[in-house]
């Protein structure tokens, strides 16, 4: 496939531009329930033991402590400026660990350790040194090239130092949230980050020997506008990241409550949205930059385009990766696993989380397993969104289907999009095309059992395609 | 060859009780009157034998060391382990049975079952009275026939793993041993899937857990066979066969 072929079709965005989920999972998060709780994640961890080749583990730590709040923010966090509660969430969490590592095999080696939040690095270098030999204590890390230990970093709160005392301790990869350099928007979002603040930090990971650098951008932000996100994309582009992912803002209030901290009147409308996102995708493929699926962008000689090149991309909570498939397990307030064909999610609120641990509970609060058809569609927009085509005779031979007969409503339901262009539906496969390579996450929504299409809730759970 | 990958437990499967005239496809004894065409009569007095008993789910129990012995049982579908656990509480795994494989034959010398037997997957089986199936075969040479050929594989079967040889041989004799047994079955010879867990094809074959990942590994990156959890597929079929040859003697 050509990974840079991407067509922006203005009136074909607008018209697709409805709310969806993103599908790091499917089935999506909504569909977990609170029957699946500790006794069926340790079942779900028994069973994937018994594979004959056991997966590879990827470990999460969510970090959910910011000092400032951005109010664009939609995940999971806590605001202070009490470096006290790291402490107290840092014994919880080793709590946790030693918990949880004992449901999996000890030849079952760790590809991936990523740090998300909230912002990590609330946590001081130690700290998080402290949790890496934790983990490296109850697990086995691999030692092949490609295993990563990876870090979102908020540059105002990180310097040249810490990023050296990071990479000494193992830390390999690191995403920087950036968002936009407009000062206009940084005043109306809580956010005031310079450039400086931003390069010094990218230059001490290239120094200090991380394997990539990621920029996190938003478009759709309040007071956003071409000549500002222009100037920004121009100064990102300087900056060599590895890695690009621009983010569509989504104003999400009733369940986002720190955006109701957010000026509403000051958003862009949809049509200047989709001018910053055109603006986005022309700078940085004009910068070399290699389009790789719904927000990501990578340099050609990054792992992640290597690996779509390859085929053989892959999607988690964590994004696109380039490990292949393995067991997730998620460690601190909120996070999610992924462990055979299970999810399983920690409680969101902290309360709950220390509470199951001070008991001595794996403190799962909600899941599911997957059934057959589950996996099957999992598969299929898998495959969608990492090489933006459906492999019809692959499907049907793993899964045992006839992909006409088992998907006829699914396609159906795509036959509009493929008179629009988005798709071409060929015999052997289902490809997006370049018109329709923005838009993977309505060509998924065709194959989601649980997008019932006429039950449109009023306040919508998933933000918008564009 | 058959594509069907093993197990394939569709609503057919579990329908298919058979006649007078046509036992289920995966029967135990379907060989008895295939080799010895038996009449009609011969047929119907073997079929009011069988009783159909299942599901049984994972991790169920279908006898238990020491409970009075009555029937023997083939399988219809599914997978069933045969095991004991020793005086110091390790587990020892006599082995796995596919459909079409008869379990009970070790009590046939004496009133209790010798070992226990655990449902890995959903499992059907087809249960025979001893006592009953005794006394017919006295009267249907083919059906006598058939008991002793499965005594006799049984007991063949248990020594394979015997001798003095390498992970990989053992790996490879279970695979190919595996793969001939389900493809007698009518199922797919080269894609099935592995139902019992690494913990008991390791305890079987008698091989560290990491071992039997680690031959795996290497054999799925010699590209002669490639693992998606439990799904296994055999490219080089011939290569695994050349590796098994010496266990399996042929």
């Amino acid at each position: 496939m050509e990974p840079q072929s991407i067509a922006f079709d203005a009136e074909l965005l607008r018209r697709y531009d409805q709310p969806g989920p993103r599908y790091t999972s499917y089935p999506t998060a909504p569909q977990f329930h609170t029957g699946f709780g500790e006794r069926e994640l340790r079942e779900v961890a028994a069973a994937s033991n018994g594979d004959p080749i056991p997966r590879r583990l990827s470990l999460y730590v969510h970090v959910p402590f910011c000092e400032s709040p951005c109010f664009y923010c939609g995940c999971n966090r806590i605001i202070t400026r009490d470096k006290a509660r790291g402490d107290a969430y840092l014994a919880r969490l080793y709590r946790e660990i030693a918990l949880a590592a004992p449901l999996f095999d000890r030849d079952r080696e760790v590809i991936q350790l990523h740090f998300g939040g909230g912002t990590p690095n609330f946590l001081s270098p130690a700290q998080l040194g402290e949790v890496v030999d934790t983990l490296r204590g109850h697990f086995r890390f691999s030692d092949a090239a490609d295993r990563d230990i990876s870090i979102e970093l908020d540059p105002r709160f990180v310097d040249a130092d810490d990023i050296t005392a990071l990479g000494s301790i193992g830390f390999n990869r690191a995403s920087f949230g950036v968002q936009d350099f407009d000062p206009d928007v940084q005043r109306a979002v809580n956010r005031i980050q310079s450039v400086e603040q931003t390069r010094t930090v990218v230059d001490a990971c290239r120094a200090g020997g991380f394997r990539s650098v990621n920029v996190d951008l938003i478009y759709g932000l309040p007071n956003q506008n071409p000549a500002g996100f222009a100037r920004t994309l121009d100064i990102v582009a300087d900056m060599r990241p590895d890695r690009v992912a621009v983010y569509g803002y989504a104003h999400m209030p009733h369940l986002f409550k720190p955006q109701k901290q957010l000026d509403a009147s000051l958003l862009p409308s949809p049509d200047m949205r989709l001018a910053l996102l055109q603006l986005a995708i022309e700078r940085l493929t004009a910068a070399g930059c290699l389009y790789i699926g719904m927000d990501h962008f990578a340099l050609p000689d990054d792992e992640l385009a290597l690996a779509q090149a390859r085929g053989s991309l892959h999607r988690n909570f964590m994004g696109y990766t380039t490990h292949a498939e393995s067991d997730l397990l998620g460690l601190g307030v909120s996070a999610i696993s992924h462990i055979g064909d299970s999810f399983s999610q920690n409680p969101r609120d902290l309360p709950s989380w220390q509470a199951a641990l001070d008991e001595g509970r794996l403190p799962v609060f909600r899941g599911m397993r997957m059934d057959a058809d589950d996996v099957l569609r999992a598969d299929l927009i898998q495959a969608l969104m990492c090489s933006a085509e459906i492999p019809v005779r692959a499907l049907e031979r793993r899964h045992a289907v006839v992909f006409a007969d088992y998907f006829a409503e699914a396609l159906a339901r795509l036959r509009p999009l493929a008179d629009d262009g988005l798709v071409r539906i060929e015999s052997d496969r289902i490809v997006a095309s370049s018109r329709g390579r923005l838009l993977l996450r309505n060509i998924a929504m065709c194959f989601d059992r649980y997008l019932a299409p006429t039950a449109e809730p009023s306040a919508p759970r998933f933000s918008r395609a564009i | 060859m058959s594509d069907v990958a093993f197990p394939r437990l569709d609503t057919r499967v579990l329908a298919d009780d058979g006649n007078e005239l046509r036992f289920c496809s995966t029967c135990a004894f379907s060989q008895a009157c295939l080799d010895q065409g038996m009449d009609k009569a011969a047929l119907g007095e073997l079929h009011v034998l069988v009783e159909h008993v299942g599901p049984f789910r994972a991790g169920d129990h279908i006898f238990r060391e020491g409970d009075p012995f009555e029937a023997i049982a083939a399988v219809r579908a599914g997978t069933v382990k045969t095991y004991v656990v020793d005086r110091d509480g390790h587990e020892h795994v006599h082995g796995f049975h596919l459909p079409g494989e008869v379990i009970g034959l070790n009590a046939i010398d004496g009133d209790r079952y010798p070992c226990n037997a655990i449902a890995l997957d959903t499992v059907m089986l087809c249960r025979f009275s001893f006592p009953k199936i005794s006394v017919l075969a006295t009267r249907l040479p083919g059906l006598q026939r058939q008991l002793f050929r499965l005594l006799s594989r049984d007991i063949g079967r248990a020594a394979l793993l015997a001798g003095d040889w390498s992970a990989d041989q053992r790996m490879a004799a279970f695979l190919v041993g595996i793969s001939r047994r389900l493809a007698a079955r009518g199922f797919s010879a080269t894609r099935f899937q592995l139902t019992m867990p690494r913990t008991d094809i390791a305890n079987y074959l008698r091989l560290a857990p990491e071992t039997v990942s680690r031959v795996l590994r290497r054999l799925q990156e010699d590209g002669i066979l490639s693992v998606e959890r439990r799904e296994l597929e055999l490219l080089q079929p011939d290569r695994l066969e050349a590796l098994a040859a010496p266990i399996l003697r042929d």
